[in-house]
């Protein structure tokens, strides 16, 4: 500890005005903080006192909270990956398999992600903001485990810069960070994004002699159902059975299979007053809602999407996911309580209504997200003129 | 709070704090070595002369300090033996009745008390000519660490009901409010009450509680005094002499011995503690946690401070916070496990954080008593937004300082509200 210690009060003067690497000062401060709270005290004039919490922490925690995802991808995409090659599946040779398709995925973006907000960080001469230590873990968890690493980091570029740097900064942006990211990638390179062979890692296995499997994701397999009411039959034929998509056991994008530890994460985030749960509720209600609404008006020759039980919406896909850490990014929600709750029910329905009716996307969730973030400041502002008119006028 | 009253040696220096008083603009009307009595005009302000400001003790001008830009930080009086007064016409029960309100006013102005009445929404001195809507009488500003008011209304009972009567003068609404849990007060007084509310820290506040009796913009403008301000009212008034009696409240997370004191108006803090303190360890507050002045053991109490807050300073560099756990870390939000802990937890000065951008957690919004949205009508003053800011409500703010605490981008939400309301002021040039 004292080590420590003396370490940063070895090079903070380095940093400091006057030091030969000043301009890096928010990359210090950024490591510094990391093992030493600032002792920064308030200023003279009341109030004196401030909450325990500060936005770093915040921040962690919801990267915390992520861990146990990255874990499962970890396992789940080794496990796929070698079940689908035929290899043994004994327990670290699935973990070694999974880290090495995932962890450099991951690393690439955080190493990325990081670098564009220091970059940023000195030339605006602002403190570097936690918030890319969420975007760079949310954006490597949506994508599929093969994405090649150069478009790891063309997408967290993307994101931060385009999604977040060019607008101010963390707090200034109104699309959610890394899921720009991700609709970059997915619309500029289709092939490693979407279809049936991206979603288990095989180069690099010894064991196998093929050289991509196809996995068509529970999404396709509802797509292209053609008999009207057995969509969750095929799903099922197809090995998608309810528990196999609550638990996440499917080849799928990265952290977003598992809609058991989605729901956890977005119940302990709800608990600690993180995510709001006034969104994730009306995304829920949205998208239940919207679902039955589409079993009413099916008929036979309508599409048989139409019928599947809206609850297999909610396990399929990255809904769970995107529910719980996507639309709960507070900056590009809309910030009113009663414009929180029609934001999350409008993703819930666009997400159906995406899935089933656009033949283009099979996902529907993404779009229905960035599409409600840009109409967020709208919901705040209509909801904000109906506050001031129950005022009585102080002007 | 304790509820034991103490009572300290005799100071042999007061001082007034000019610079402590908001908007208004000094006038020195004395000078270094001046003889001076109790109640002899110190300085007024420049652009209401009628405000004017007396000397809370007798003897002679010691000293004059002077801050940044001259702006006049203390006006110490070396206190004399025998202090001499100023006399002053006094009532009764009788002649209050039949005074008329102008020469009420009058009375209250030369003797020197006006100021201790303040006028919402800038919470600045009233307008002597002007008429207000309602007046609040505060008991328990249910901040922490204050008097308690029913140490300084116990023996002073009809004191106090004169007082009130003689703001009934003033205005036909008079709301008396104290806290419906206090029992205290609620016995002391029984039946004068006749606003109570319920809640934390900032229910009692004038500003909350004219927000939620206002019927109409005309009652925007309400004056508010606190209760031991009505007892000096009270005293001017009856006994025809400046008033000096003061009941402060020691308190705070840094100290266990807390207890009134007895003391008069303008007090040296070094006094009041009785024990020293070290800057470096202990920050001494005047006034209050959220609203109150950091002062040094060399300064003395301002005109409206009858607290005072011992808190740990918190300059040290926690270690290892980040991954703190947090059982014992006091926090609004239900990040840490404290949020399980029901024990009373130590608050410091520490800013527990460097600023960051607002990223619309809510919870300054969820805090703030008068439904004002704090981040956005904050936004609004970075803009210039005047208009936008005052239809958020800018104006109804309370400077609480609730949203600057909660926050955890560390913005200074309540500073940047009160800087936009005192520059809407001064361009509507008021007062």
């Amino acid at each position: 500890m004292k080590m420590i210690k003396r370490f940063f009060d070895a090079q903070r003067p380095h940093f400091s005005s006057g030091g030969k690497l000043e301009k890096w000062y928010p990359f210090y401060e950024a490591v510094e903080t990391i093992f030493y709270a600032s002792d920064e005290v308030t200023p003279g004039q009341g109030p004196h006192i401030r909450d325990s919490l500060d936005l770093k922490r915040y921040l962690a925690t919801v990267v915390f909270i992520l861990i146990p995802l990255l874990l499962f991808g970890i396992y789940n995409s080794g496990y796929q990956t070698r079940l689908a090659a035929g290899a043994p599946l004994d327990l670290w040779t699935v973990i070694f398999t999974g880290a090495r398709s995932v962890l450099p995925i991951v690393l690439v973006s955080y190493i990325v992600g990081f670098a564009w907000e220091i970059i940023f960080a000195v030339i605006r001469r602002h403190p570097i903001s936690e918030g890319v230590f969420v975007s760079a873990m949310l954006f490597p968890l949506t994508l599929p485990p093969t994405t090649p690493l150069w478009q790891v980091a063309l997408g967290i570029s993307f994101g931060v810069v385009i999604g977040k740097e060019i607008f101010g900064g963390t707090g200034r942006n109104f699309l959610n960070p890394a899921l720009t990211g991700r609709a970059f990638l997915y619309f500029a390179y289709p092939a490693q994004m979407s279809g049936d062979t991206v979603w288990l890692a095989l180069s690099g296995l010894k064991e196998t002699a093929v050289d991509a499997i196809t996995a068509a994701t529970p999404l396709v397999v509802a797509a292209a159902t053609e008999t009207t009411g057995a969509v969750e039959e095929a799903l099922s034929g197809a090995g998608y059975t309810v528990s196999t998509l609550f638990f996440g056991f499917y080849p799928d994008s990265i952290g977003a299979s598992s809609t058991l530890l989605c729901l956890i994460g977005a119940i302990v985030l709800m608990m600690m007053g993180i995510a709001n749960y006034r969104i994730i509720v009306g995304d829920i209600i949205g998208l239940i809602l919207t679902g039955f609404l589409l079993n009413l008006l099916a008929t036979e020759s309508s599409n048989p999407y139409m019928t599947l039980n809206p609850f297999y919406h909610l396990l399929m896909g990255g809904t769970a996911f995107g529910f719980a850490f996507m639309t709960t990014d507070p900056v590009s929600a809309p910030d009113l309580r009663a414009a929180r709750w029609i934001y999350g029910f409008a993703i819930g329905a666009l997400t159906v209504l995406i899935r089933v009716f656009n033949p283009a996307f099979p996902e529907g969730i993404m779009l229905a997200i960035l599409f409600m973030n840009v109409l967020a400041p709208l919901l705040d502002h209509i909801v904000i003129r109906f506050r001031m008119k129950r005022r009585v006028p102080n002007v | 709070m304790g509820a034991t009253l103490k009572s300290t040696k005799p100071p042999d220096r007061v001082a007034a704090c000019p610079s402590r008083i908001p908007f208004i603009k000094p006038r020195l009307r004395v000078k270094k070595g001046d003889d001076i009595q109790v109640g002899e005009l110190l300085f007024e302000d420049k652009q209401e002369p009628r405000f004017q400001f007396l000397s809370p003790g007798g003897g002679r001008i010691d000293d004059i300090r002077f801050g940044p830009r001259r702006v006049i930080e203390q006006i110490v009086i070396t206190l004399a033996r025998d202090e001499s007064q100023v006399n002053f016409p006094t009532l009764t029960d009788q002649s209050l009745a039949t005074i008329s309100r102008s020469d009420l006013v009058d009375m209250i102005v030369t003797g020197g008390i006006w100021p201790l009445i303040r006028a919402l929404p800038f919470r600045d001195i009233p307008d002597p000519d002007t008429h207000p809507p309602m007046i609040f009488i505060g008991l328990d500003n249910t901040e922490p660490f204050q008097t308690a008011p029913e140490i300084y209304l116990r023996g002073n009972e009809e004191l106090f009901d004169f007082g009130v009567r003689v703001l009934k003068r003033l205005s036909e609404t008079v709301y008396v409010t104290a806290p419906k849990a206090n029992d205290g007060v609620q016995k002391c007084l029984n039946g004068q009450i006749n606003l109570d509310y319920t809640g934390k820290y900032p229910a009692g506040d004038p500003g909350v509680l004219l927000y939620h009796v206002k019927t109409t913009p005309a009652e925007n403008n309400s004056w508010f005094i606190a209760g031991q301000d009505v007892l000096m009212l009270a005293r001017l008034l009856t006994t025809g002499h400046y008033p000096t009696d003061r009941i402060v409240a020691i308190g705070g997370s840094a100290t266990d011995n807390r207890h009134h004191v007895q003391t008069r108006l303008g007090a040296p803090i070094a006094d009041l503690l009785g024990h020293s303190v070290d800057p470096a360890v202990t920050r001494c507050v005047s006034g209050g946690v959220f609203r109150g002045q950091a002062v040094s053991p060399n300064d003395f109490l301002g005109l409206y401070e009858t607290a005072l807050t011992l808190l740990p300073a918190g300059n040290n560099k926690e270690f290892m916070a980040l991954f703190d756990p947090g059982w014992k870390k006091p926090s609004y939000s239900r990040v840490y496990l404290s949020h399980l802990n029901q024990a009373d937890l130590t608050v410091n000065c520490n800013r527990h954080g460097d600023e960051r951008a607002c990223i619309a957690c809510m919870h300054c919004a969820d805090v703030c008593p008068v439904d004002i949205l704090p981040q956005l009508t904050y936004k609004a003053t970075l803009a210039d937004e005047v208009e936008e800011a005052l239809a958020h409500g800018l104006l109804d703010c309370v400077e609480c300082g609730l949203c600057t605490y909660v926050c955890p981008s560390k913005i200074e939400l309540t500073d940047a509200l009160k800087t936009a309301k005192a520059a809407y002021r001064k361009e509507r040039g008021s007062g």
